[in-house]
């Protein structure tokens, strides 16, 4: 009995504080689709950004005099350095095949020779991956007899990273003012609601209410605008999920994306909602107290 | 249960179920609202609290369900005390004393029956048991056939008589009815005291502040009379608007 007549107190407020609180649950859901795009972003591009840094070989091209026997040395010193996991040499030959491989031709049938140099991969620890270890391997081996040049793909990783930044970032500020004007909203959709029932919370005080029983209906109506919003969050994340899914053929999400995609969404709105009006009740009843 | 005390017998015994000790009450900087009272209720008594507007009738009354609390001295009502009371214990209290408003304090949005049933809610009956304890109490003040409707559509007298079946809906210690008919014409105003009395026959322990002298001045209750925070001995005279009343000899 007294849950029912929480929930049908809550239902009312709601019912009577409309307008508010449709402002409230579009701002919850705002926030949240940007909430979680921004981690969905975020994380894939760390993945990806980690998969190439993972995966990052450095080619070190020899001069076009040098030899398997001379690229055999140079891995020797290169092993010396024990920042390196893995070194493999390539040949010439090796590279010739690579080379129709990767672009449909013979390369004997275009030049009559093989011009390519012999080579050898270099693959680091994962921890030296970063830029500025980079760099200084780069000096430090071309700097080796017999080398002719150092590559690797430093602009890429360096792009995906400052890209990733960026997204974080102006992510994060975007979620700041939205996290404020959300929390501004329900905190004023509560404050209605109390006030517009401050006799009523008067009258149940007069006679025994607890303060539970006398606030429950506001922090529910802070979760049941927590939860609509998070509704409509996770029905606009599925629909551009599903968008980008027919957009792009190479990217597919499974099940199991959109059951967290609801899970997640949903979890998250409720509990917004739940702990901001949790605050402001608390505080405005005790006003209401105080003015008596 | 809630039946058996409902028809208990009247009785009148000497255990003082309120007690004011030397209870003195101060708002912020403006002193002596209620001055050194001493007082004991009986369980069972129907009593009369006299006196003018502002002679310290209501802060007496709100000192009872500890709306309030002592500047000085002590209040006991029951098992609690003034001294020693938390927020928890003050909201049990509550709910074992009535208290009827002049200004009714219903709840306009509700229906009647939720206003009355509100206090079972709070204490969380089952719900078979606050519609039989609801229903019975509306037919006692009469006002069974507007159970549904909001209780913002009835008169002022209809109004009062609700929120006497709300104070009496947890069958309480004593009902605290502070000007109930302030704001009544006569017919009303007799209407609500015999609904008091019949409570009261019932063994409710009423306590009723009044300025409305016609209305009991035929009534053979214990009288207590205020005036600027203090009680005035019996014997005494008090005046009160244009009415000089002279006082009964009761006991204090």
């Amino acid at each position: 009995m007294k849950l029912r007549f929480v929930l049908r107190q809550t239902l009312n407020n709601l019912w009577r504080e409309r307008t508010p609180a449709t402002a409230s649950v579009l701002t919850i859901g705002i926030a949240l689709v940007i909430l979680i795009s921004l981690f969905e972003v975020s994380i894939s591009l760390y993945r990806n950004l980690n998969d190439l840094k993972q995966n990052m070989v450095i080619e070190v091209y020899l001069e076009a005099s040098r030899t398997e026997n001379d690229a055999a040395g140079i891995s020797a010193q290169l092993s010396d350095y024990g920042t390196i996991e893995r070194i493999r040499v390539i040949s010439k030959e090796a590279a010739a095949e690579i080379f129709e491989k990767e672009f449909g031709e013979n390369i004997y049938d275009i030049l009559k020779e093989n011009p390519l140099p012999v080579m050898i991969e270099v693959r680091l620890q994962s921890e030296y991956n970063h830029p500025d270890y980079l760099a200084l391997f780069k000096k430090q081996v071309e700097a080796l007899p017999g080398v002719d040049e150092v590559h690797y793909r430093h602009v890429l990783v360096e792009k995906l990273e400052s890209l990733t930044q960026a997204v974080l970032i102006s992510g994060l500020a975007v979620l700041i003012v939205l996290v404020f004007a959300m929390n501004l909203l329900i905190r004023n959709t509560i404050k209605l609601s109390v006030y517009a029932r401050r006799d009523q919370i008067a009258i149940m005080k007069i006679l025994g209410a607890g303060n539970l029983f006398i606030r429950l209906p506001y922090i529910l109506e802070g979760a049941f605008e927590g939860l609509f919003g998070g509704m409509m969050a996770a029905a606009g994340l599925i629909l551009a999920h599903k968008f980008i899914a027919d957009s792009f053929e190479a990217i597919r999400f499974s099940l199991s994306v959109y059951k967290m995609l609801w899970i997640v969404t949903i979890s998250v709105g409720i509990l917004i909602g739940f702990f901001v009006s949790a605050a402001a009740v608390g505080h405005f009843v005790q006003k209401i107290y105080a003015k008596k | 249960m809630q039946g058996s005390t409902r028809d208990r017998k009247p009785n009148t015994c000497d255990y003082a179920m309120i007690r004011f000790s030397q209870v003195t009450v101060n708002y912020g900087y403006v002193p002596g609202a209620l001055k050194d009272i001493n007082l004991q209720l009986h369980k069972g008594d129907f009593t009369l609290l006299l006196g003018p507007t502002g002679s310290g009738k209501s802060t007496l009354l709100r000192l009872i369900y500890m709306d309030i609390l002592p500047s000085a001295g002590l209040v006991t009502v029951d098992r609690w005390n003034s001294a020693r009371i938390s927020p928890r214990q003050i909201n049990l209290l509550r709910r074992n004393i009535g208290v009827v408003f002049q200004d009714f304090r219903l709840i306009e949005n509700m229906t009647v029956f939720d206003n009355v049933a509100l206090p079972l809610v709070i204490e969380g009956y089952r719900r078979k048991y606050i519609r039989q304890v609801t229903q019975a109490l509306l037919d006692e003040v009469n006002m069974l056939a507007a159970a549904d409707q909001p209780a913002s559509t009835l008169s002022l007298g209809e109004k009062q008589r609700v929120a006497i079946a709300r104070a009496m809906a947890k069958d309480p210690l004593i009902v605290i009815a502070d000007e109930p008919t302030g704001n009544l014409d006569r017919e009303a105003s007799q209407n609500v005291l015999n609904l008091l009395e019949r409570f009261n026959r019932h063994g409710t322990s009423i306590l009723m502040a009044t300025h409305d002298y016609e209305l009991i001045k035929e009534t053979p209750y214990r009288r207590i009379y205020m005036e600027n925070g203090e009680i005035r001995q019996p014997d005494s005279s008090i005046n009160v608007g244009k009415e000089r009343i002279i006082m009964m000899n009761r006991d204090v």
